[in-house]
């Protein structure tokens, strides 16, 4: 090990990271193709940032600078693939994503609201589909449904509870 | 063409636009501000659920330990990061096993100092409330809110008096705010932030109804007098942010504490809080909340000895 200990950096740090956890995690998410990818681009990130790390001053343009660059070295590898973005793409994406920030974090408090009005079957079906590890053809198979009606499904729900959000905020804003 | 951008945004997520698709979605990306916007919600719509999903698992785990029952009722949404554990993992893992525990019992030792809320309790029944944010005339402004002595089986936390947040009819969250004037706190050494703890205290009138209690901080860098309901439309510019939600399910009778605390950059001079109480079922009779003892305080780390 280089360098000794600093107890209350590794506090500030740990704090500061995770106050801005979801937010970078939706940033790396919008910019690279798969939920896979943006885990393994995060656990990069959170190194770079704890490397990097020497003062909570502006930390948050900072750590969104370290992440677009994260993606941008991981992308570099998949250029051929044509679910990756372009670097123009990406850049507009990154700048749009941090813009958008504020109101996305007010959108994920609505969607718990909104998540709790979705009948039982579809908010287990969401809980499975999202945990870790599940397989959509697998969890497809086990319902009995081909993997095209499981996926229509899925996204029936999702636009649901977006609409369910903007209805949401919607009525905050006027109430 | 008439393109569903919902349906190709999401195709794209699931991996499964072709050529064409892939192609037709990111010049669209490029072009279109508003194809764009709605892109990214999805994406954050993906995230806060796959952290949902972990949360909730999470939860399950929790629920053969009783001594959890306090975490669980938080809000597993705001509280719960999944990455958090390995960011410590990954922080901690270039240390010696030691250093582990010297962290764990190192969070403990911190001090608070108390700052300055003005009638933190409520309890001169004189006291001003202006309409809205909080105006030259008054320290607190709410949308509609009233002073009140004990009422519907609740009484004060603190004092006599307690404020009341009048329903919204369609169960909408109702706010009061304070700003605070931070000009006057001390930085603290080699430090480019101030830690700051927000606490207050919420109680349902109709306790068989859920709720939802809210904090809100935002640092800015006005100082206190150049703030009025303006500066509501431009909070998104504010250099710090945080926010803490406390879901509290039917039957939780009396007073629920919850906290929030928020890294204010050195170079904020100002405090804005908002604190709110919504009932997430609506399709229940709208009835009152109540909210008590806000307190403020510093939070200062002490020195390893």
């Amino acid at each position: 090990m280089s360098q000794p200990p600093d107890h209350p950096q590794h506090d500030q740090f740990l704090r500061l990271y995770a106050e801005h956890e979801v937010a970078l995690h939706t940033f790396v998410r919008s910019l690279v193709p798969t939920r896979q990818e943006a885990s393994e681009v995060m656990q990069e990130v959170i190194v770079a940032l704890w490397q990097g790390f020497s003062s909570a001053e502006e930390f948050r343009p900072w750590a969104f600078g370290v992440a677009r660059n994260q993606v941008r070295m991981h992308l570099r590898s998949r250029l051929r693939d044509r679910h990756v973005f372009d670097d123009e793409l990406v850049n507009r994406l990154a700048d749009m994503a941090v813009h958008q920030e504020p109101k996305h974090l007010t959108e994920r408090e609505a969607l718990e609201g909104c998540l709790q009005k979705l009948p039982q079957s579809q908010k287990e079906l969401v809980l499975v589909a999202y945990t870790k590890g599940t397989r959509m053809d697998d969890l497809a198979k086990r319902r009995g449904q081909t993997p095209m009606s499981l996926y229509k499904l899925l996204h029936r729900i999702r636009q649901a509870l977006l609409d369910c959000v903007e209805r949401t905020l919607a009525q905050e804003e006027t109430a | 063409m008439n393109t569903d951008w919902h349906e190709l945004i999401q195709r794209h997520i699931a991996g499964l636009t072709t050529e064409e698709e892939a192609t037709l979605l990111q010049n669209s990306l490029k072009r279109d501000d508003a194809v764009a916007r709605l892109y990214l919600r999805y994406m954050n719509l993906d995230v806060a659920l796959e952290a949902h999903a972990g949360s909730k698992a999470a939860v399950t785990e929790m629920l053969v330990s009783p001594s959890q029952i306090e975490s669980k009722r938080r809000s597993v949404w705001l509280s719960w990061r999944p990455l958090t554990a390995a960011a410590a993992g990954i922080v901690f893992g270039m240390f010696c096993t030691s250093v582990v525990f010297g962290f764990v019992v190192q969070r403990g030792l911190e001090k608070k100092t108390p700052l300055a809320v003005v009638q933190p309790s409520f309890e001169d029944a004189q006291m001003l409330l202006a309409k809205g944010f909080p105006d030259a005339s008054a320290h607190w402004g709410g949308d509609a809110a009233h002073l009140v002595t004990a009422e519907h089986g609740v009484s004060a936390k603190e004092g006599k008096y307690m404020l009341r947040l009048e329903a919204s009819p369609r169960g909408s969250p109702r706010f009061v705010y304070q700003v605070l004037d931070l000009t006057s706190i001390p930085a603290i050494a080699r430090a480019d932030t101030r830690e700051i703890e927000i606490s207050a205290s919420f109680a349902a009138a109709d306790a068989e109804s859920a709720m939802r209690c809210i904090i809100r901080a935002f640092a800015v860098s006005e100082v206190r007098e150049n703030l009025d309901a303006a500066w509501v439309d431009h909070r998104d510019e504010a250099i710090a942010s945080a926010t803490r939600g406390l879901d509290v399910m039917s039957g939780s009778k009396g007073w629920q504490t919850m906290s929030l605390k928020i890294q204010v950059p050195r170079n904020a001079r100002s405090l804005v809080l908002f604190f709110g109480v919504r009932t997430p079922d609506k399709t229940l009779p709208k009835s009152a909340h109540y909210l008590d003892d806000v307190q403020v305080s510093l939070i200062e780390p002490l020195p390893l000895p």
